[in-house]
């Protein structure tokens, strides 16, 4: 099994996790009933009734799949 | 003709994407609608679309060239028989997929794949003939200003504006309707399942037609 021969150095640990960034997902911004939501665009929505428990899911108006 | 993938094939290898596939489409035709992944519906859309063409055709021929991908006379015949009318004025896109989510676990997309079992509409008739075009959106556009100016009033009395400025903010709906017909109103939501019972009952009058109707 093939093993480091070194000690891998400060600065090139510190650059190898330098790579990994997290990007801010692209979201659309709906404002329902005077409530401003964020949600990820083209994806079905869950329905939700008066006292929030969900229903079904929605996408452009029409029930595409139960929760 | 569907687009041969690149790529590895799902499951373990090209015969177990050939079952997966047949089992996928033969559920897809049972169920009318499935949830699965949203790889999956995209390698199952072109081949699943092709045999609803299959079926259009209605021949013995096509009959046991589907045959030859599901195995099962029932849901084949249930395709031939009852999916098959139903699309018969369609010229395809026969199935619609519909991102839901992410699943828990391995944080797949998953999609809802249906086949789209209404009847054609209007958008159809715009491309064929610019006279139909005029009429139909006309007729499409009041009604979608209905619930808009429905969906106005309750906006009105929550933002508790003078009553000239109603008329105004109707006429605004109305114009912004066909910019923004999506609106993920909860009003909407109720108008637009009705169109779904109705195509069912569509369907289940549809079975009492003979298959010699079909073939046609």
């Amino acid at each position: 099994m093939a093993v480091p021969k070194r000690k891998m150095s400060r600065a090139s640990t510190r650059m190898r996790r330098a790579q990994w960034k997290a990007t801010p997902p692209t979201l659309v911004k709906t404002v329902e009933n005077g409530k401003t939501t964020y949600s990820l665009p083209h994806r079905a929505k869950v329905v939700e009734d008066s006292t929030g428990d969900p229903m079904y899911m929605e996408y452009k108006g029409r029930k595409v799949a139960d929760v | 003709m569907p687009k041969p993938t690149k790529g590895p094939r799902l499951g373990g290898g090209p015969a177990h994407e050939r079952l997966l596939l047949a089992n996928l489409a033969a559920a897809l035709f049972t169920h009318k609608s499935i949830k699965t992944t949203e790889t999956k519906a995209k390698r199952l859309r072109p081949i699943a679309e092709r045999l609803i063409t299959f079926a259009k055709r209605g021949d013995i021929h096509a009959r046991r060239r589907v045959l030859g991908v599901i195995g099962d006379k029932t849901v084949v015949h249930e395709l031939f028989t009852q999916i098959a009318p139903l699309v018969a004025e369609r010229e395809g896109g026969y199935t619609r997929i519909t991102k839901l989510g992410f699943r828990k676990g391995d944080n797949a997309s998953m999609v809802q794949m249906e086949l789209v079992l209404e009847p054609v509409t209007a958008k159809a008739k715009r491309s064929t003939t610019s006279k139909n075009t005029t009429p139909t959106a006309a007729a499409a556009a009041p009604a979608e200003a209905d619930t808009e100016t429905a969906d106005a009033d309750v906006t009105d009395t929550d933002s508790t504006s003078t009553e000239s400025t109603d008329t105004e903010t109707t006429g605004a709906a109305t114009a912004e309707t066909p910019a923004a017909p999506a609106a993920d109103d909860a009003p909407g939501a109720p108008a637009d399942v009705d169109p779904t019972t109705d195509s069912d009952t569509t369907s289940a009058d549809v079975d009492s037609t003979p298959e010699a109707d079909t073939t046609k």
